[in-house]
């Protein structure tokens, strides 16, 4: 019997706009996928719903990601990356330099471990993400453990790169 | 026990860690100083690590209800709103007068004129109702039923138009779902009707569906009915053909092989005259007609038959047959009543 998925759907759905938005990195495209994959639940009735949903949502996220570097190869006009030169209120730099810098920060890891590390944070159990990653539940702590050093590593290396540039 | 390692040490301050792991790691941290700053500067770092990822967060904004999305393609709710009023205005369009659909009997089969109709046809009019009435004596015999080239395709079209209704009308079941449960809405979403991007209405069928309860029904039903036989029998005179044939100056043109259920003339002095065929009980398609030399049809089909937003709706599609310009209107996609326009020749 699968689950109700109205309550999936209300318990469930922040968490997994946040978990594409560190995935696609627009908050609107976020949200379109995460509906997109609730409307397909409503439609395969999935028996593990919020599992089925992560899944479908990284597939969505992937195809999302290919399909924006296809499309940025054929941009020619790419506008180069806004640093300091931004006329937009302090805090809305921080925000933005921030997410970037996260962002950043998060490519360094390996897939697997910022997989790991955004289903946690999405609000998965060890098992949930053991099932989902393929990993073994006694591997998740370790992994988990390595990726938040990578992550905080990641981001002060490049805090200390850019410091000039964003703290000014 | 050997110091602890970094993974179980997350686990642990993740709330996953077994309890019997639990129990034994609580039992090593309180002998073991290095485990127990270990597990300090891990503390930390999970905090720093979530905290970063909590920085980078989208903004929380309410998701949509959960019945938007049972769509198969997402739409907003204005679209929502918009194809209901284009089912809706179908509903109203059905009152004007191509479907005087007799509230009790099935549909009849393509070419069948209903009993009504076929009646009224055999009979060229009886009881001196309609004016302009050539005596009976002189209506020339019923030719013998000539072969139908059309039937065939038409029954096609038929079958075709309403696929592709059921094509358009499978984005308006989320009707059913996001708007009130009244039978007017259920009738509005139930029409047999061309694709919204044909920009024709097809109507066929809206009143006649057995689902929407039975007094509602037949109130709507009367209701259209009562208007359009008023518009039908008030705006356009009917005339016979030899009539028909003067105004004209040439035999009226139609469809072989399909019924002709009347024949009307425009209430003004613009010398139009149309041809009411049946291609089954329910579906009329009207060719309007005039002499070429007399202009354009465009601003005689004002005088009430097809109203403004009908007219708007409904596909027209023109051509001239010998000296008529004739122009055919029904509720059919512009693809079949091109088709249809193609055959029309001068009725026999």
């Amino acid at each position: 019997m699968p689950e109700d998925i109205a309550e999936v759907y209300r318990s469930t759905y922040p968490a997994l706009v946040r978990f594409l938005y560190r995935k696609v990195w627009d908050q609107g495209r976020a949200e379109d996928l995460a509906q997109e994959a609730f409307a397909r639940a409503l439609v395969h009735r999935p028996e593990n719903t919020r599992g089925w949903l992560f899944v479908v949502a990284a597939n969505m996220a992937r195809d999302e990601a290919r399909r924006a570097a296809r499309e940025k190869r054929h941009l020619t006009l790419l506008k180069s990356e806004p640093d300091a030169v931004h006329s937009s209120p302090e805090e809305e730099i921080d925000a933005e330099t921030r997410t970037r810098r996260v962002r950043a920060a998060l490519d360094e890891l390996t897939p697997r471990d910022r997989e790991a590390l955004l289903l946690w944070d999405a609000g998965m159990s060890y098992d949930e993400i053991a099932a989902q990653t393929g990993l073994a539940r006694g591997a998740i702590g370790t992994t988990l453990a390595r990726a938040r050093r990578r992550l905080v590593e990641a981001y002060d290396t490049g805090l200390e790169g850019g410091q000039h540039v964003a703290r000014g | 026990m050997s110091h602890v390692d970094e993974g179980t040490l997350h686990a642990y301050l993740d709330g996953e860690l077994p309890s019997a792991e639990r129990t034994a790691l609580e039992a090593h941290l309180a002998d073991c100083a290095t485990c127990r700053a270990n597990l300090t500067e891990e503390r930390a770092l999970r905090e720093r690590a979530a905290a970063l990822l909590g920085s980078a967060r989208p903004a929380e904004r309410p998701a949509p209800p959960l019945e938007q999305l049972r769509r198969e393609s997402k739409r907003s709710p204005w679209h929502v709103r918009r194809s209901f009023a284009w089912a809706a205005s179908i509903a109203l369009a059905l009152g004007i007068g191509y479907y005087l659909r007799n509230p009790v009997e099935e549909m009849a089969p393509a070419n069948t004129p209903a009993p009504e109709f076929g009646l009224y046809d055999r009979q060229a009019a009886p009881s001196g109702t309609l004016p302009a009435k050539a005596p009976p004596g002189r209506r020339p015999a019923p030719p013998p039923r000539p072969p139908r080239p059309a039937a065939a395709e038409l029954a096609q079209m038929m079958e075709k138009d309403s696929a592709a209704t059921r094509v358009a009308l499978r984005s308006n079941e989320a009707l059913t779902h996001a708007g009130p449960p009244s039978a007017v809405a259920a009738a509005a979403a139930r029409p047999r009707a061309d694709s919204p991007s044909a920009n024709l209405p097809t109507v066929d069928g809206v009143l006649a569906d057995r689902s929407q309860p039975a007094l509602a029904q037949a109130n709507a039903r009367g209701a259209y009915n009562r208007s359009a036989r008023e518009l039908v029998d008030t705006a356009w005179p009917v005339i016979n053909q030899p009539a028909a044939r003067s105004i004209l100056g040439a035999e009226p043109v139609g469809l072989p092989g399909l019924t002709t259920r009347k024949i009307r003339r425009s209430p003004g002095s613009d010398g139009t005259v149309v041809v009411e065929q049946a291609l089954d009980a329910s579906t009329v398609i009207q060719i309007f007609q005039r002499a070429a030399s007399a202009g354009s049809l465009s601003d005689s089909t004002s005088y009430g038959f097809t109203g403004g937003f009908e007219r708007a709706r409904a596909n027209r599609l023109a051509r001239f047959v010998g000296r008529l310009r004739v122009e055919i209107t029904g509720p059919l996609s512009a693809d079949s009543l091109n088709r249809l326009l193609e055959q029309v020749a001068p009725l026999p």
